[in-house]
C-alpha cells in the first residue's frame, strides 16, 4: 500500500500583523514590518521596548457563546492557541463541533498537536494574591500556606499548563484523536508538524491540527531574553534585522501559527484548497545546548539533511528556504553557516527569507508562522520580503532581499531552533490545482 | 513497508522509593510507602503538608561530571541518574558502531522550579497602588535574577542536559501533556523507531512539583489528598476513602531500539513495546469524561496497535491517582475498552506507593509492568481497605500476586483529557 500523503488545507496565524493569514501574508510581501512600542505593559525601562504585539486580542471572540466563560482560565498563550486554531480550521472549511452546522470530520479521526512554551505567571495576579502574606516587607510562606492561597481562584494552575493550549482547542473543536504538547523553545511548531504529518502517513487521523503559539511579551518573559542578551537595542518598528549586516538582537513577538493537514485523498473529496503537500520532517540537537549563554543552533544542518532524506530530495531541488532568522548576530551567523553545510552552494542560489523581522520572536508560535508563510510561498509562487533586511551580514551567502520576488518554486525547507539545542526542519511541495 | 520492532534494553529510575530500579521494585513488593512530610520548603500550613519526596539524593553518586549540571533542576537531576543508569544497562554507548546522529531524546519532562518564594517577594515589593509597578519590579528582579535559573525553567532544558551527557544529536522532543507526558513520550518514541527516524531513543519523563506553586495550584484545585493525620497510607487508589492523590517527584528512563540492532548488537533486551495508543477526551479542562470514553478509546487503539483482544492482557497498570473521579472514571473505562473481561483482568496502582510522579508517573509505571513480565510478579495497591461501589474491579489488594504474565497493559490520563495507553511483552 502506498504511503499516504499529507495536504495542508488551512492555515491560522494571529502574529502583529493581526488576526488570520491575509494581513500576515501581505505584511511579509510588503516588506513592512508590525513590530511597535510595547503597550501590554510598562517596558519602558527595559533595554528593550519594542514587540511584535497582538493588538485588542480576546479569545472570546473565538470560542462558542457557552465556552466564553473558560477563556477566564486561559493565559494569554492558551487564548492565542484558541484563536489561530479557529482560524486554521476556517480557512480549511472544515466544521467543527465548535461552529454552526453539523461537524464534517470523525472526531475520533481528528487530532491536536499544539507547540507551547513555559506560561509567565501574571505579576499583578499574584501580587494582590500574595499581598497579605507580606510579613515585615517579607513573604511569609507560613502565612501563604494559611490563608494567602486562598485568594487566588481554584483553577489558577490550569492557567498555566502548557498542554492547556491543545486541550482547550481540543473541547472547542471535539478533537478527540491523539492530542500532544511539544514543549521545545522554537523548534516546537516544527516538530509538531512532523509528528503530526506522522498521524496522517500512519492513518491514524484524518486531520489533525499542528503548530504552536506563545507569547514572552510580559514582564518575566522580557526579562529572560534580556538576561540572555538576545534582544536588540532598536527602538523601533526595524528593530529586529535577521541576517542583515546590522543585526544586533531580537525583538519578542506573540501569536501562532497552525496548519491543518489532512489525508491528501480526504482533502480531495472535500474540494479543499490544498496550499502545498508535507513531504519531508527532520530533527536533530545539539550536546553543547546546555550551555545556554552561548548561540547554537541545534546542528540544525543535520536536522535539514535528515528533512531532505526523509522527503527524497537533494539540495539541487531546494526551491526555496525559509529560515528562522532570529535577528540574533552570532544565532544568524551560524545558522547561515548551517543552511551552507547542509545545502552546499544551493544555500546562496534558492530565494530565501525570515519572517522575524516582521512579527518579532514568536517562539513555540515561531515555526507555525514560518510553516503558514512557506505554504503561502508555494501556493502563490511568491517569495516573501525579509522584513528589514538592506544587505547581509559578514560571511552570509543566503539569498535574501528586503523585497518580495516572484519565483517559479516546487520544494521549500523550513528549519527552526531552539535555546537549548534542539532543532527541526519540514519540507513541503507545492501542489497544483 | 512492515514496520521496525522496538524493544526496552535498558532501564533506570529515581523515585519515592528508590534511587534505582531493583530497590524501588523490592520496596514495591513490600507495599513500602514512600509518602512522607514535605521538608524541601516549608509547607507546614498548607492544606497538604506532605508528598513523596525523592530522599538523600546526589547526582554525584550517578554520574561522573555532575558539576557541568550545577545549574540544573531538580527534575533535571532525577532525569540525569535515571538515564544514566538505563544507558549503561543497555551498553549502548560501548557499541563501536553507534552513531550518535541516529539516537534520539524524547521525554515527558516537566518545567522547571519557580522560585515562588522569591518571585512573590518581588512583586509585593513592587506594588503600587494595588498594581505592580514594572520599573521597579525590574530593577529588584535583574539584581536576583539569575540567567541560568530562569532558562532552566524551560521543559525543553532536559533535553539539553540529556544530550550532553550522552553526546547524541539525533532527534530531541520534550512533552508536556501533564500527567501523561512520560507514556506519550515513549508511546512517540516508538513511533519514531518503528519509522526508521531513529534507531535508539532515550525516552521518559522526570517532574518535581513539590515547590510552593505546585502545592498551591493542586491544593486549590483541590486535587490533593488533605489525610496530614494518616500520612503514610494517604494514597489509596480505588478505595472508598480516597481522598485525593499525593504529589510525588523523580524520573524514569528507557532505552529503546530497533530489534534487529538490539539483537546485532547482543543487547539484552528486557521487552518489547507492541502497542501504544492516544486520544482525547475533548470535554472539560476541570473534568474527565464521566463515562471515560476517552481513555477507553486510547485503550482500544494500543490493543488494535498491537492486534491483541482484550482477553490477552493479563495486568493493567492503572493511571489510578486515587482521586475520587480518576478512579471511578477509569474504572469505567477498563469496563467500556474489555467488556466482560474487565472484571477477570488484574489491576493495581503502584501510586499507592510513590505518589504521583506528574509527568515522570507513565514511564515510572512501565518499569513496573517490565519487571512483573521478568519476575510473573504483580505490584500490589497498597492501602487499600474499603470496597468502593463504584470501582468494583481485582486492583490486586495490598498483596503482590504471582501470575503469568505475558502481555501488560499501562494506562496514563492527563489534567485536561489527554489519554495514553502502552503495551509491552516479551521479546520472542
Amino acid at each position: 500500500m502506498p504511503d499516504r500523503r499529507v495536504a495542508v488545507t488551512g492555515l491560522g496565524v494571529i502574529s502583529s500583523a493581526g488576526v488570520g493569514i491575509e494581513p500576515f501574508w501581505q505584511s511579509l510581501v510588503a516588506g513592512e514590518p508590525t513590530v511597535g512600542a510595547i503597550g501590554l505593559f510598562d517596558a519602558r525601562c527595559y533595554p528593550s521596548t519594542v514587540a511584535g504585539e497582538v493588538r485588542d486580542f480576546s479569545a472570546r471572540k473565538f470560542v462558542p457563546k457557552d465556552y466564553r466563560k473558560a477563556v477566564k482560565v486561559m493565559a494569554r498563550d492558551i487564548e492565542l492557541a484558541v484563536g489561530v486554531a479557529d482560524q486554521a480550521f476556517r480557512d480549511a472549511g472544515i466544521v467543527t463541533r465548535g461552529m454552526e452546522g453539523e461537524m464534517a470530520v470523525n472526531p475520533k479521526r481528528l487530532g491536536c498537536n499544539i507547540g507551547a512554551g513555559l506560561i509567565n505567571c501574571e505579576l499583578d495576579e499574584l501580587a494582590i494574591a500574595a499581598e497579605s502574606s507580606m510579613k515585615d516587607g517579607q513573604f511569609d510562606i507560613k502565612a501563604w500556606g494559611r490563608d494567602g492561597i486562598n485568594n487566588l481562584t481554584p483553577l489558577w494552575l490550569l492557567k498555566y499548563l502548557p498542554n492547556m493550549l491543545s486541550c482547550h482547542v481540543t473541547i472547542i473543536h471535539g478533537c478527540e484523536g491523539p492530542s500532544n504538547c511539544i514543549t521545545c523553545g522554537d523548534a516546537s511548531s516544527h516538530l509538531s508538524v512532523g509528528e503530526s504529518a506522522s498521524y496522517v502517513t500512519d492513518d491514524i487521523v484524518d486531520v489533525v491540527i499542528a503548530g504552536g503559539a506563545e507569547s514572552k511579551v510580559n514582564p518575566l518573559g522580557l526579562l529572560r531574553q534580556v538576561l540572555m542578551n538576545r534582544l536588540s537595542g532598536g527602538a523601533d518598528s526595524r528593530a529586529c534585522k535577521p541576517f542583515d549586516a546590522g543585526h544586533d538582537g531580537t525583538v519578542l513577538g506573540e501569536g501562532g501559527g497552525t496548519l491543518i493537514l489532512e489525508n491528501m485523498e480526504h482533502a480531495v473529496d472535500r474540494g479543499a484548497r490544498i496550499y502545498a503537500e508535507v513531504i519531508g520532517f527532520g530533527a536533530a540537537c545539539d550536546p553543547a545546548g546546555i550551555d545556554v549563554t552561548s548561540p547554537n543552533v541545534g546542528n540544525m544542518h543535520l536536522a535539514i539533511a535528515n528533512a531532505m532524506n526523509d522527503a527524497g530530495i537533494s539540495p539541487a531541488d531546494v526551491d526555496l528556504i525559509v529560515a528562522h532568522g532570529t535577528g540574533v548576530a552570532s544565532e544568524d551567523d551560524m545558522e547561515a553557516q548551517a543552511w551552507a553545510d547542509a545545502l552546499g552552494n544551493r544555500a546562496g542560489q534558492a530565494p530565501a527569507f525570515a519572517v522575524t523581522g516582521g512579527v518579532g520572536s514568536l517562539f513555540a508560535g515561531a515555526g507555525g508562522v514560518e510553516l503558514a508563510a512557506a505554504a503561502m510561498a508555494l501556493h502563490t509562487q511568491t517569495v516573501p520580503a525579509t522584513c528589514n533586511f538592506t544587505g547581509p551580514a559578514a560571511g552570509c551567502t543566503l539569498d535574501l532581499a528586503g523585497q518580495s520576488r516572484q519565483c517559479d518554486m516546487a520544494a521549500a525547507i523550513s528549519c527552526a531552533f531552539t535555546v537549548g539545542g534542539q532543532s527541526a526542519a519540514v519540507v513541503l511541495k507545492r501542489v497544483e490545482s | 513497508m512492515s514496520k521496525r520492532r522496538v524493544v526496552i534494553t535498558g532501564m533506570g529510575t529515581v523515585n519515592p522509593l528508590g534511587h534505582e530500579v531493583e530497590s524501588t521494585w523490592s520496596a514495591l513488593l513490600a507495599g513500602e510507602s514512600g509518602i512522607g512530610p514535605i521538608d524541601i520548603f516549608d509547607a507546614s500550613t498548607f492544606p497538604t503538608t506532605f508528598a513523596a519526596q525523592v530522599k538523600g539524593f546526589d547526582l554525584a553518586d550517578h554520574i561522573a561530571d555532575a558539576d557541568r549540571h550545577a545549574d540544573a533542576g531538580r527534575h533535571v537531576t532525577f532525569c540525569l541518574a535515571a538515564a544514566r543508569q538505563a544507558w549503561d544497562q543497555s551498553g549502548i554507548g560501548d557499541w563501536a558502531e553507534l552513531d550518535p546522529a541516529r539516537v534520539g531524546i524524547y521525554l515527558g519532562c516537566g518545567e522547571g522550579k519557580l522560585d515562588f518564594e522569591k518571585l512573590s517577594n518581588l512583586v509585593c515589593q513592587a506594588m503600587v497602588d494595588g498594581k505592580v509597578d514594572t520599573t521597579r519590579w525590574l530593577e529588584m528582579a535583574r539584581k536576583t535574577m539569575e540567567v541560568h535559573e530562569e532558562v532552566e525553567q524551560e521543559s525543553n532544558m532536559v533535553a539539553a542536559h540529556v544530550a550532553a551527557e550522552f553526546g547524541v544529536c539525533g532527534p530531541a522532543f520534550n512533552v508536556l501533556t501533564a500527567c501523561a507526558a512520560s507514556t506519550q513520550a515513549i508511546g512517540e518514541a516508538t513511533r519514531q523507531v518503528r519509522h526508521g527516524q531513529v534507531d535508539a531513543v532515550i525516552t521518559g519523563g522526570a517532574h518535581s512539583m513539590i515547590n510552593a506553586s505546585g502545592l498551591t495550584g493542586f491544593n486549590r484545585l483541590t486535587a490533593l489528598s488533605t489525610r496530614n493525620d494518616e500520612i503514610a497510607t494517604s494514597s489509596r487508589p480505588f478505595d472508598l476513602t480516597r481522598d485525593g492523590f499525593v504529589l510525588g517527584e523523580g524520573s524514569s528512563v528507557l532505552i529503546i531500539e530497533d530489534y534487529e540492532q538490539a539483537t546485532r548488537r547482543g543487547a539484552t533486551i528486557l521487552a518489547e513495546i507492541i502497542g501504544y495508543g492516544a486520544s482525547a477526551d475533548a470535554y472539560r479542562i476541570t473534568d474527565q469524561d464521566p463515562e471515560g470514553d476517552g481513555a477507553a478509546t486510547a485503550m482500544r487503539a494500543a490493543l488494535a496497535d498491537a492486534g491483541l483482544s482484550p482477553e490477552q492482557i493479563d495486568y493493567v497498570s492503572a493511571h489510578g491517582t486515587s482521586t475520587k473521579q480518576n478512579d471511578q472514571v477509569e474504572t469505567l473505562a477498563v469496563k467500556a475498552a474489555f467488556g466482560e473481561f474487565a472484571h477477570k483482568v488484574p489491576i493495581s496502582s503502584v501510586k499507592s506507593m510513590l505518589g504521583h510522579l506528574i509527568a515522570a508517573a507513565g514511564a515510572t509505571e512501565l518499569i513496573t509492568c517490565i519487571l512483573a513480565l521478568r519476575d510473573q510478579i504483580l505490584p500490589p495497591t497498597a492501602h487499600y481497605k474499603v470496597p468502593d461501589p463504584d470501582c468494583d474491579l481485582d486492583y490486586i489488594p495490598n498483596e503482590p500476586r504471582k501470575a503469568d504474565v505475558e502481555y501488560v497493559m499501562s494506562n496514563s490520563m492527563g489534567f485536561g483529557g489527554q489519554n495514553n495507553t502502552l503495551i509491552i511483552t516479551h521479546c520472542r
